[in-house]
């Protein structure tokens, strides 16, 4: 007789709890995309369908301003953090287990239990400081807390990967004459590549829609997207805001989608 | 000698940086507050770049003004946070009363409680505070905060609260005849006893009105007069009231911050506000009243005659006070009562 293994399927009631988690997760999220083509200006009476918002959207100055400097806050704050969380991660990995070595991991992954209010009124205290004694008001602020944060986020998949990655791979590159150098470039990289990639979007993402933080860091002029909108939401809300959230949302799942595939495709 | 001439080369050069314009000013305003065409008008006229940078409520900007570094000349504060913005010594006593377009400020408009004289702020925006109900369900009298205490059979269940407290609390005081920032436990009782005892009639506690309000959900609720204004032309059965036991004028005010950079810029862009084309600029824009004398002539023709916008001739001017920050201890009072309302 075959065992009967627990099923947790079976169990009254999980279907329909597991709708109504779905339900909750996606129907304000697809409310919302439905009212961006609304062709009224409400956002709960449908008045018929229209791009007008997407075109008024994409017209609107402030918008394309925000739009750019959250994208270049995004690649550029992706690129450093993955690059110092790649670093981490094979400093953490390509080691024998010592003392403290658990302590390093938790320092690393900080960011991700430090609450992101707490985060964002200490970057604000030590930041303005800053900002009076240097004069510079420039990008860099935000770029460096978008990097700090998004650390964590980048470091996680590389180190996943590392740790499914054999050590004796590296020793065979060296058995065969391979300098330190000529083992990491030639074997340790490639195979790294796909959890580098992985960390990297998921980095880009986390930027994307940062909010609580930036709004604390920003400088005169530098609006981003998510807080461009947060500073709408006040006021009268018009499917625009619908509509530059659509744009968004397609973004974001754009990027996830690449991310989900390069991972399975390595796999 | 040769590096020094570089240096200051490279400072001259520095100094005139990215920007064509002569000058720059940055204001902090509040999201979708400030008018594009009314700050490209500006810019035109004095060859000053305007920078913009939005906060999304008044303990954000504070926040920020306070820890210093913000780089920003001018912010918006609501009134009733000024008097902390003064206090603190974050304001600039820019003397708006001595510029030149001062004399356009509607007189009712000059000794604030916030600034009295307006020594520090010009005006930006103003509204009140009143209730707001569809008339096809219910046509009695409007202009009594029994809508939202003593709701009327027809209202019973479809009646909104917006859940402000300040606000609210000061509806409930103004109602049994209390001042603003009272700390009379007698009256306080009865408006925690008034509070509890009609919240069975109310259908919810909100802010978004528009939307339900237009569409008939609700049938009334307490509200601000711009959204009034708002769900009128979406829906011309509703009508705004000013409840005759009081209610309360909230404004948002301009002024320029003690660090800021570009001072004399600030100042030129103050007068400026107060100028009637560009008050009614930024009124059409917004969708709420100045306070602007000559305004009117710029104002889109659906806001010219607006009843939400004015307040009413024959209102007893008494009877409506400013908004203002009440103590600490006497915000705990008013807290404890709200909590225990929202249970």
């Amino acid at each position: 007789m075959a065992t009967r293994t627990f099923s947790i399927k079976s169990m009254p009631g999980f279907t329909s709890i597991a709708m109504l988690c779905f339900a909750l997760l996606y129907l304000p999220i697809f409310t919302l995309v439905v009212f961006a083509f609304n062709a009224g200006s409400s956002v709960a009476i449908w008045e018929g369908f229209s791009m007008r918002w997407f075109y008024k959207a994409f017209a609107n100055e402030a918008i394309q301003e925000a739009a750019l400097r959250t994208l270049i806050v995004a690649s550029v704050a992706a690129l450093l953090s993955t690059i110092f969380a790649t670093m981490a991660a094979i400093a953490t990995t390509r080691t024998a287990p010592y003392r403290g070595l658990t302590f390093k991991y938790a320092f690393i992954n900080q960011p991700l239990m430090v609450p992101e209010i707490v985060t964002a009124v200490a970057l604000l205290i030590v930041f303005s400081r800053i900002k009076i004694w240097s004069g510079y008001q420039g990008i860099g602020y935000i770029l460096a807390a978008h990097t700090a944060f998004c650390i964590p986020f980048a470091y996680l998949p590389i180190r996943a990967r590392l740790e499914s990655m054999d050590l004796t791979l590296e020793r065979a590159a060296a058995d065969l004459y391979a300098t330190p150098w000529q083992a990491f470039r030639r074997v340790t990289l490639p195979l790294l590549w796909p959890g580098i990639l992985a960390g990297a979007m998921l980095a880009f993402v986390i930027s994307l829609d940062d909010v609580v933080i930036t709004e604390f860091v920003k400088s005169g002029g530098q609006e981003t997207l998510p807080t461009y909108m947060l500073g709408q939401l006040r006021r009268t809300v018009t499917p625009e805001v619908n509509a530059t959230s659509t744009v968004f949302l397609a973004l974001s799942i754009l990027i996830v989608t690449i991310f989900f595939f390069i991972s399975r495709k390595r796999n | 000698m040769n590096w020094k001439l570089t240096a200051s080369a490279i400072a001259l050069c520095a100094s005139f940086g990215s920007a064509n314009a002569a000058g720059e000013l940055n204001i902090y305003n509040w999201g979708n507050y400030t008018d594009p065409e009314m700050i490209k008008k500006f810019e035109a006229k004095f060859d000053i770049k305007v920078t913009i940078t939005d906060y999304d409520s008044n303990d954000t900007a504070l926040a920020k003004v306070r820890a210093g570094g913000h780089g920003f000349d001018m912010a918006i504060p609501s009134g009733n946070y000024l008097p902390i913005w003064i206090n603190e010594g974050l304001a600039l006593e820019a003397r708006p009363d001595q510029m030149e377009n001062f004399k356009n400020l509607k007189e009712e408009f000059i000794n604030v409680p916030f600034d009295p004289g307006r020594k520090y702020s010009a005006p930006w925006m103003w509204g009140t505070f009143g209730t707001v109900v569809n008339t096809k369900y219910y046509k009695g009298d409007i202009d009594t905060w029994d809508i939202v205490f003593k709701t009327p059979d027809e209202l019973k269940g479809k009646v909104n609260v917006v859940p402000e407290m300040n606000d609210m609390m000061y509806t409930a005081i103004a109602y049994h005849g209390g001042e603003m920032c009272t700390k009379d436990k007698e009256l306080l009782k009865k408006v925690r006893d008034t509070l509890v005892a009609s919240k069975p009639n109310w259908m919810s506690m909100e802010y978004g009105t528009i939307e339900p309000m237009s569409k008939g959900d609700m049938h009334a609720t307490s509200d601000w007069n711009g959204s009034a204004f708002r769900q009128r032309l979406a829906n011309p059965d509703i009508k705004y009231g000013f409840p005759r036991e009081g209610t309360f004028v909230w404004q948002d005010t301009l002024v320029i911050l003690k660090d800021a950079k570009n001072v004399e810029n600030a100042k030129l862009f103050m007068n400026y506000a107060m100028e009637p084309e560009a008050a009614a600029a930024t009124s059409a824009f917004t969708r709420y009243a100045n306070a602007i004398k000559g305004s009117e002539a710029f104002m889109p023709a659906d806001m010219k005659d607006a009843p939400e916008l004015a307040v009413p001739k024959d209102y007893p001017m008494e009877k409506l006070g400013f908004s203002v920050a009440c103590p600490p201890d006497v915000t705990e009072i008013y807290t404890a009562i709200w909590t225990e309302l929202l249970k």
